[in-house]
């Protein structure tokens, strides 16, 4: 089956489009849950939604509705899941507020009491409707393959008004997630925004139990928005970028729920073997979660790994600038006397000692280093910078002036052309250091 | 004290204000007005009830009893005028949004429910982004940004919401000093104009050189009043001084009492 044919096939676009607009929705409201590090509130709703899933069941078999009747039962059980996992929103809220029970508690009890209900009622629909039971573990683990058109229909409503909803109170929920006691300040109601607010939620659980299930849909509301978070840093880019990878998640993952589960069929064509969709999904949107904490070019581990990596062979290569204008200005340094000062491997050494040389502030001569003149210049305004700062952590901070050393040797790698220059004004251009060293001056570093 | 209840038409006024606020932060029977056109420095120490004050002031936090009252009308009646700036350190620097997207906050109060921000209001935000001279890092995302910088970001949304009466908690700590000048100067060019302006603050050197009109609170009101009459060492005695201590004990007892925790 090639890409398109997802979307064209009449038995595979049901759970195809379904399980992609789930995944926009669940991403789009993960976006503000992720920024108001409230997810945890994910996890319970959707744990909170299982007996009304359940309670969607029963009613549907005491009115013995048909099992083909497949519109009039999911929407009850959509109608049962919403019903409850509101009502654990309530609960939550009742027990933080009259009961003054912290959240994370609250949380937790919500999560496992109506869980543990939902459990309950489910072993009571095993016996009494033995053949709605087998719809049950959908639910729990997601099974987007059973989605028809139908399906497609009601999540194309719920999706729009999400979407619409959201693009409405951007700017209510942008003020309201950074900075709550202005927001409420200028009049946006925390109450009624927030109330919606949680609404959205619900309805995104309500829609993404079907093809993800309640107990992996939490990561479903967080990975896409963690991802996203690592490649921007503006609230609508956000909102696009999460909602872009909520829907591959929502692609891939029905797509591998469906092959994987024929090519375990023809692998054991008697074991009737389904992979469910949720997990799928969810491991898609992980990947995509897990390669972005890495690869994202400003916030990536990768990225800030290798920037650490540069910063500190800088660090070392102005450290045996330093060391040889030290030495001797004037003549060469073997590598040994070099490699006496240095805390690294002799290897490291003669890779610095080359880039170094290959970049025009060393030379040898006869086997030995020397500084170039450009060399003389930088290492003269590194000893500068550090020496400065020891007056300034001596005279202005009052720091021993046996201890300030070791805090200037770090900080002068890193102190800009600014600092320097408010510094030299504010220490009305020093000529010593606290050790008595003289402190390089301008002709000694700048080019006349 | 009796000398400011004579006023006639104060722009601020609390009456009889009773705040019970998670236990700690307490005020207790505060009654207040407070002229147009005042630069009002509010001091006390370190669980006075300082930013709670304010808070309520804005309707943040409701208080037991008591009421405010702006130009004599609820704040219900009058909400545009009157700017709040939170202190720095109460939100998420690390939130995903650009100084001038954060400035342009300052006139969602004004355009309302559902309502996007128009040219106009980008081109409002620019002006005063420049005011407090913030115009070069208009694109930063905030997370860059230094305390000082913070600061000025936060003052540039409240000059946006172009209000009579600013609220402003602790806006000169933390800050370097010259921010604390641009600051300044923002405050006397807007006292100037007619606006009156709230600012909780902490370093007393600076009390008498910086404010006009002094609110003076350790979790009752002590002082307020023009500072030339009501900034004396008798009422920073009684404001820093222990005399209060008990007081606030009893009060925390009772607060326990009541609730049942003791």
């Amino acid at each position: 089956m090639d890409f398109f044919g997802f979307f064209t096939d009449p038995v595979l676009r049901g759970p195809t489009i379904g399980s992609m607009l789930m995944c926009l929705v669940a991403a789009l409201v993960g976006v503000i849950v992720f920024l108001r590090k409230q997810s945890l509130i994910g996890e319970a709703l959707s744990h909170a939604a299982y007996p009304g899933v359940i309670l969607g069941v029963i009613v549907a078999g005491i009115f013995s509705i048909d099992e083909s009747n497949d519109l009039t039962i999911a929407s009850m059980i959509m109608f049962g899941a919403f019903v409850s996992s509101l009502a654990g929103l309530w609960s939550i809220n009742y027990l933080q507020k009259k009961w003054r029970i912290r959240s994370d508690s609250a949380l937790c009890f919500v999560l496992s009491t109506f869980f543990g209900i939902g459990l309950t009622l489910a072993s009571q629909v095993q016996i009494s409707y033995t053949s709605l039971f087998r719809k049950l573990p959908a639910y729990l683990f997601g099974q987007a393959a059973t989605m028809n058109d139908i399906h497609i229909y009601i999540y194309v409503v719920l999706a729009l008004i999400v979407v619409f909803t959201i693009i409405l109170m951007f700017k209510e929920l942008q003020t309201l997630t950074f900075n709550p006691d202005f927001a409420e300040s200028i009049g946006i109601s925390s109450r009624y925004i927030n109330g919606i607010f949680c609404i959205l939620t619900v309805l995104a659980i309500v829609i993404g139990i079907r093809s993800v299930g309640v107990l992996l849909l939490s990561a479903m509301l967080i990975a896409p928005a963690a991802a996203a978070r690592q490649f921007s840093h503006r609230l609508p880019v956000l909102f696009f970028l999460a909602g872009f990878f909520g829907i591959i998640s929502g692609y891939f993952g029905n797509y591998l729920s469906i092959t994987l589960s024929h090519h375990a069929t023809a692998e054991y064509p008697n074991s009737k073997m389904i992979i469910p969709s949720g997990p799928m999904i969810i491991l898609v949107a992980t990947l995509i979660c897990i390669f972005a904490l890495l690869f994202a070019p400003e916030r990536g581990l990768i990225m800030r790994f290798m920037r650490a990596s540069y910063f500190r062979f800088n660090c070392l290569s102005e450290n045996i600038l330093k060391s040889l204008w030290r030495l001797d200005r004037e003549h060469a340094a073997t590598i040994k006397t070099i490699y006496s000062s240095q805390h690294i491997s002799v290897i490291y050494l003669r890779f610095i000692l080359y880039t170094l040389k290959r970049n025009g502030w060393i030379q040898t001569v006869n086997g030995s280093y020397q500084l170039t003149n450009d060399g003389k210049k930088r290492a003269a305004k590194i000893v500068r910078l550090h020496r400065l700062w020891e007056v300034y952590l001596a005279e202005y901070l009052g720091v021993g002036s046996e201890r300030v050393h070791r805090n200037a040797e770090e900080m002068e790698h890193i102190l800009t052309p600014e600092i320097e220059r408010e510094l030299t004004v504010l220490l009305k251009d020093p000529k010593w250091d606290p050790h008595h060293q003289r402190i390089p001056q301008k002709e000694a570093y700048e080019y006349v | 004290m009796q000398k400011e209840d004579k006023l006639t038409h104060p722009v601020f006024q609390a009456d009889q204000v009773t705040v019970n606020y998670d236990k700690t932060s307490v005020l207790w029977d505060i009654s207040l007005k407070v002229p147009s056109g005042k630069l009002v420095g509010i001091i006390g120490p370190n669980g006075a009830g300082k930013s709670t004050f304010i808070k309520a002031a804005l309707g943040l936090v409701k208080p037991i009893s008591g009421s405010f009252f702006y130009f004599g009308k609820p704040l219900k009646e009058v909400p545009l005028q009157v700017a709040y700036v939170p202190q720095r350190e109460t939100v998420d620097w690390d939130f995903p949004i650009t100084v001038k997207d954060l400035v342009l906050m300052g006139r969602y109060g004004k355009l309302g429910l559902f309502k996007w921000p128009r040219k106009a209001d980008k081109e409002a935000a620019e002006y005063y982004l420049n005011q407090v001279g913030m115009t070069a890092y208009k694109d930063r995302q905030i997370n860059q940004l230094s305390g000082g910088q913070q600061q000025r970001v936060f003052i540039a949304r409240a000059l946006l919401q172009e209000a009579d009466i600013y609220f402003m908690d602790e806006p000169l700590s933390g800050i370097d000093h010259a921010t604390e000048t641009v600051i300044m100067n923002i405050l006397r060019q807007l006292q100037q104009s007619g606006k009156t302006i709230f600012v909780v603050h902490h370093d007393l050197n600076t009390v008498q050189t910086y404010f006009d009109w002094i609110v003076m609170l350790n979790t009752r009101l002590v002082a307020c009043g023009a500072i030339s009459e009501a900034y004396n060492s008798d009422t920073l005695q009684k404001t820093y001084g222990k005399s209060y201590s008990l007081f606030d004990e009893a009060l925390k007892l009772s607060n326990n009492k009541a609730s049942g925790l003791l």
